[in-house]
C-alpha cells in the first residue's frame, strides 16, 4: 500500500472545500467541493483516540473523510460540533459521591458536567484508554468519561480505584 | 504392569552398570549406547524386552539377542497403536519389520526412541550434535528427579530475597520466644509472691514485665506481618515473572506439547503452591524447630519425669492421624464424587437446556437432581460419623496424660519436691509444646508438595527454545523469492507432517496451496515463518538460510493470516496496528478498507475504538478474519501468506475479498491456502499437497488436464455446486 494510493482510497477532503450549511439533531447539510448533500451523518472512526477525524455518510455511502474537522471555517465547525455533541453525547464525571453494591450490581452516584446522575454497573465496568482517560460503562451500555482521574478529589479517586 | 510413576521406560545414555547384561558383550569397539527402551510385553504375555539404540545399530534383547539391524539399513521408524498395545515398526532395506510390542504405558518411551531413530536415519542429524543435546536433557532430568536438588534450586532462585527471608524467620522466632515468657513470670508470681506473701515490690515488677512483654510482642507481630506480606508478594512475583518470560521465549512447538490449560496452571497454580509454602510453611519449619528445642529444654529443666509423661500422647496422635489420613481419603473422595455428580447435572441442565426442554426431560432431571442431593447428604453424614470415631480417641489420650501430669505433679507439690508455680508453668508449656510438634509434621508434608510444584515449574524453565536465532543472524531486505529444500517436519517425533517438501517460489509469484485436510499445508507455512524448526531441510529467502535471518526482520516482511484468527483483547484499531505499531489512523482505515472490514467497523458505535473482547469474542468469525487480514496488509509485507482467508466469510463477502486480494497481491509473493478452489482463480501456480508431500504443481487448466488429485478436488466442489443449483432449479419448477 503506497501513500498516494491510500489517500485516493480514503477520499480525503480538503477542509477549505467543505462547508456545513445546516445542522439538524444528528444530520447536517454539507457542501463538498461545490456539491450540496442533504441528510449527511458525520461519524468518528476513532471516537476516543482521534476524535478530530470525521467521515461523512449519506445512508451507506461514504462521502469523504476530514483528517481534522477543527480546520473547517468557524461557522461550519460550530454546526458540525453541535451534531457531534449529540451523536457522541458523553457526560464527563466531575465528582463521585458514592459507590455501593446493590442487588448484584454497583450503584454509582456521580456529578457530571451534564448534572448529577445515578447509574448501575456490573463489576467489570471501567475501561482505561491509552491516554489515561477512563470510561465507565453502565449496565444499560451507557458510557461516562473521566477525563483526568488524577484531578478528581481524593474520595472520588478512592471509589474509582476500588472499582478498577 | 506399568511400574511405578517414575519409571518412564527409557534410559538415555545409560551408564554401563544399567545396561542389560547380555548387551555388554555385544557392543563393538567404538559403539555407544544412545538409549535403551523397555517393553512391558513379550508377545501377548507380560514380560520385558530391551530395545537398544546405539550409534551404529538397533538391537532387540530378550535374555539374548533377538534381532539386530544396522542404522544404515533403516529408512524410517514408526509406531502403530491399538486399543491397549502399540507396535514399533521399521522400514528397512529388506522390507518392513515389526520390532516389538508394548502396552500404552510405554508409548511415551517408544515415541522418544522412534524420534531418536528418525533423527539419525531420516534427519541425518550428526550423531555428535544429537549426543550433546541429549546429554544436556539427561542431566536436567536427573536434577529434577532428586527433590533435594529441586529444593536447593528453588532456594537458589530465591537468593536475591534471602535477606528478607532471613529477617522474616528471625522476627517470627523472636515473637514465639517472647510468647514463652509469661508462664515463667506466672511461676515467679505464684512461687515468690503469692504463696509466700513476701516480696510485694515484685508484684509491680512482674505486672510491668507482663505489660512490656505484651508491648514487645505486639510490635514484633506487626513487623512479622509486614515482612511476611512483603515476602509473600516477592516470592510469587519473582517466580511468575520468570515462568512468564520463559513462555514468551518458547517456540510454538512447546505450546503444542503442553495443553494451554497445563501451561496456564503452571504459571498460576504451581506458583501459588510454592508461594503458600514459602510464606506459610518454610519459615514455620525453623520456628517450630526452635520452639520444640526451647520448650522441650524448659520442660526438662522444670521436671524431667513429668516431661516423659507429657510426651506419651504424641505417638498416639501421630498414629491416629496416619489412620485418619488413610481412611479419610475414602470418605472424602466419595463426598467429592457425589458433589461432582450434582455439578454435572446442573451443568447439563443449563448447557443442554434446549435438548432437555425439547425432549421434555425436565421431570427426569428434577428427579435425578434430588436423588443426587440425598446421596450427597448421606455421604456428608458418613464423613461426620467417621470423624467422630477418630478424634475423640486421640483427644482422650491427651486428656489422660494431662490428668496424669496433674496427679503426679500434684503429689510432688504436696511432698514439696516441686513448687506450685513450677507445676503451673509446666502445664502451660506442655500445651505450648504440642502445637509445634504437629505443625512440624504438617510442614514436612507441604515441603513435599512444594517440591512437586517446583519440579513442574522447572520443567518449563528448563525448556530450550527450539527455534534458535544464530548469533550472527542479520537483517535482510527480502526480495520475495522463497525456496524449500527437502523439508521434513514432525510435531510429536512420531508422525511426519512434512515428508521431503521441495518448493521454489519466484519473487512476486502467487501460489495456491491446496490439498485434503491434514496434508501439511498449514505446517508448511508455519515453517516458512520460522515458527518451527524443521528436523531436516532448509528454507531460504533470496538464497539465504532462514536461520541466518533475524527473526524480527523476517516477521516484519512476511505476513500470515491464519484460519480462525484470534484477536487480542483490545480495540480493533490496536489489533490492526499489530501489523505496524506506528501506523497513522489513515493507514489503519485504508488497511481495513482493503480487507473489507471498514464498513462493518463503522457500523459499531465506537468504530475503530471498539474493544473486541477476549480472543475477539465480540466479533463474528468473518469479522475477525477481516480484521486479521487488515493487520497483515498494514505490514505491506513482501511475502503474504493466507491460510484459508475466506473460510469464515459468506459467499458475497468472499467474492469481494477475493477481488480485493487479486488487486493487493499483484507483484507480491503470495501463498494462499484454500479449500474453496474458486478463491484461487488469480494465482499463477497451484501446488497440490497430499500426506506431507507435494504431488502436483502447475496452472489450473494444466492440472485439470492431468486428471490427478487436483481434478478430483475440483470435481467434488463442482458437484456440490451443481447439486445446489439443480435443487434450486427443481424448487423453481415446483413453485
Amino acid at each position: 500500500m503506497h501513500a498516494d494510493n491510500i489517500l485516493r482510497e480514503l477520499k480525503m477532503l480538503d477542509p477549505r472545500h467543505v462547508r456545513v450549511l445546516e445542522a439538524r439533531l444528528d444530520e447536517v447539510d454539507v457542501e463538498i467541493e461545490g456539491r450540496v448533500y442533504c441528510g449527511v451523518r458525520p461519524r468518528r472512526p476513532f471516537p476516543y483516540s482521534y476524535p478530530e477525524i470525521v467521515i461523512f455518510y449519506r445512508d451507506e455511502e461514504e462521502l469523504g473523510m476530514l483528517r481534522d474537522y477543527r480546520k473547517l471555517d468557524p461557522r461550519s465547525r460550530e454546526l458540525l460540533e453541535r451534531v457531534l455533541r449529540i451523536i457522541y453525547f458523553m457526560p464527563r464525571v466531575k465528582k463521585i459521591l458514592g459507590v455501593r453494591s446493590a442487588k448484584g450490581k454497583y450503584e454509582w452516584r456521580v456529578v457530571t458536567d451534564k448534572g448529577p446522575v445515578t447509574f448501575y454497573t456490573w463489576s467489570r465496568c471501567i475501561r482505561l484508554l491509552r491516554d489515561g482517560r477512563l470510561l465507565i460503562r453502565d449496565a444499560d451500555g451507557r458510557v461516562y468519561m473521566v477525563e483526568d482521574p488524577e484531578k478528581l478529589d481524593s474520595k472520588s479517586r478512592l471509589y474509582l480505584s476500588m472499582m478498577m | 504392569m506399568g511400574g511405578d510413576e517414575d519409571d518412564d521406560g527409557i534410559k538415555l545414555y545409560p551408564s554401563s552398570g544399567e545396561l542389560p547384561p547380555p548387551l555388554r558383550e555385544l557392543l563393538e569397539e567404538g559403539e555407544e549406547v544412545v538409549a535403551v527402551a523397555r517393553s512391558d510385553l513379550v508377545g501377548d504375555e507380560y514380560g520385558e524386552k530391551h530395545v537398544v539404540l546405539t550409534n551404529k545399530r538397533l538391537l532387540v534383547l530378550n535374555e539374548r539377542l533377538e534381532y539386530e539391524v544396522p542404522l544404515s539399513k533403516i529408512t524410517m521408524a514408526s509406531l502403530r497403536s491399538y486399543i491397549n498395545t502399540c507396535v514399533m515398526a521399521l522400514d528397512t532395506d529388506e522390507g518392513p519389520k515389526s520390532v516389538v510390542v508394548f502396552t500404552k504405558a510405554r508409548l511415551k518411551a517408544f515415541e522418544n526412541l522412534v524420534s531418536l531413530i528418525n533423527n539419525l536415519v531420516v534427519g541425518k542429524i550428526p550423531y555428535s550434535l544429537l549426543k550433546r543435546q541429549l546429554l544436556k536433557r539427561v542431566k536436567a532430568e536427573a536434577e529434577r528427579k532428586s527433590s533435594k536438588a529441586v529444593l536447593l534450586r528453588l532456594l537458589g532462585l530465591l537468593k536475591p530475597i534471602a535477606p528478607l527471608l532471613a529477617a522474616t524467620i528471625v522476627v517470627a522466632v523472636a515473637m514465639r520466644l517472647v510468647n514463652l515468657i509469661p508462664p515463667y513470670l506466672m511461676k515467679i508470681l505464684v512461687d515468690e509472691v503469692l504463696t509466700t506473701r513476701a516480696h510485694v515490690e515484685k508484684l509491680a515488677q512482674i505486672a510491668l514485665s507482663l505489660l512490656a512483654v505484651n508491648l514487645v510482642n505486639t510490635a514484633l507481630g506487626t513487623l512479622n506481618g509486614y515482612l511476611s506480606t512483603k515476602l509473600n508478594v516477592a516470592v510469587a512475583n519473582r517466580l511468575r515473572y520468570k515462568v512468564f518470560s520463559k513462555l514468551q521465549e518458547l517456540s510454538l512447538s512447546h505450546y503444542d506439547r503442553f495443553t494451554s490449560g497445563s501451561l496456564f496452571s503452571r504459571v498460576i497454580d504451581d506458583v501459588n503452591r510454592i508461594q503458600w509454602f514459602m510464606t506459610g510453611s518454610f519459615n514455620m519449619i525453623f520456628i517450630n524447630a526452635a520452639m520444640i528445642a526451647f520448650i522441650g529444654a524448659t520442660l526438662v529443666t522444670l521436671n524431667p519425669w513429668l516431661t516423659a509423661i507429657a510426651l506419651l500422647p504424641i505417638p498416639i496422635a501421630i498414629l491416629g492421624s496416619a489412620i485418619y489420613r488413610r481412611l479419610a481419603a475414602r470418605y472424602y473422595h466419595r463426598l467429592w464424587r457425589r458433589w461432582s455428580r450434582i455439578v454435572s447435572i446442573v451443568s447439563d441442565a443449563i448447557n443442554a437446556a434446549i435438548l432437555v426442554k425439547s425432549f421434555g426431560k425436565e421431570p427426569t432431571f428434577r428427579e435425578k437432581f434430588s436423588e443426587s442431593l440425598e446421596e450427597y447428604e448421606r455421604a456428608q453424614m458418613d464423613v461426620f460419623k467417621f470423624e467422630q470415631e477418630i478424634w475423640p480417641a486421640v483427644g482422650l489420650a491427651f486428656t489422660a496424660s494431662n490428668i496424669l501430669v496433674w496427679w503426679m505433679g500434684g503429689l510432688q507439690v504436696l511432698s514439696g519436691a516441686m513448687s506450685l508455680g513450677s507445676l503451673m508453668a509446666f502445664t502451660s508449656y506442655m500445651w505450648m509444646f504440642y502445637t509445634p510438634v504437629f505443625s512440624l509434621l504438617e510442614n514436612v508434608k507441604s515441603l513435599q508438595r512444594a517440591a512437586v510444584a517446583a519440579n513442574r515449574i522447572f520443567e518449563v524453565l528448563d525448556l530450550e527454545p527450539e527455534v534458535e536465532e544464530r548469533p550472527h543472524a542479520r537483517d535482510l531486505e527480502l526480495g520475495g523469492e522463497v525456496e524449500c529444500e527437502n523439508l521434513w517436519f514432525t510435531y510429536d517425533g512420531v508422525h511426519y507432517a512434512l515428508k521431503g517438501v521441495n518448493l521454489r517460489i519466484r519473487a512476486g509469484e502467487r501460489i495456491g496451496l491446496v490439498g485434503p485436510s491434514g496434508s501439511g499445508k498449514t505446517t508448511l507455512v508455519k515453517l516458512l515463518l520460522h515458527l518451527y524448526e524443521p528436523q531436516v531441510g532448509t528454507i531460504r529467502y533470496d538464497g539465504v538460510d532462514v536461520r541466518e535471518i533475524k527473526s524480527s526482520s523476517l516477521k516484519r516482511q512476511v505476513a500470515i493470516v491464519l484460519q480462525n484468527p484470534i484477536l487480542l483483547d483490545t480495540t480493533i484499531a490496536e489489533n490492526i496496528m499489530l501489523g505496524r505499531e506506528d501506523a497513522s489512523p489513515e493507514e489503519v482505515i485504508a488497511a481495513a478498507k482493503a480487507a473489507r472490514a471498514h464498513s462493518f467497523i463503522m457500523r459499531l458505535p465506537e468504530a475503530y475504538d471498539t474493544e473486541v473482547g477476549s480472543r475477539g469474542s465480540r466479533l463474528s468469525g468473518g469479522e475477525r478474519a477481516r480484521v486479521a487480514l487488515a493487520a497483515a496488509l498494514l505490514k505491506n509485507p513482501k511475502i503474504l501468506i493466507l491460510d484459508e482467508p475466506t473460510a469464515a466469510l459468506d459467499a458475497l463477502t468472499e467474492e469481494e475479498v477475493t477481488e480485493e486480494l487479486e488487486r493487493l497481491t499483484k507483484g507480491r509473493t503470495t501463498i494462499i491456502i484454500a479449500h474453496r478452489l474458486s478463491t484461487l482463480r488469480f494465482v499463477d501456480r497451484v501446488v497440490v499437497m497430499d500426506e506431507g508431500k507435494i504431488v502436483e504443481e502447475g496452472a489450473h487448466e494444466e492440472l485439470l488436464r492431468r486428471g490427478g488429485l487436483y481434478k478430483k478436488l475440483w470435481e467434488a466442489q463442482l458437484k456440490g455446486l451443481t447439486r445446489m443449483s439443480a435443487a434450486a432449479v427443481s424448487e423453481g419448477y415446483a413453485r
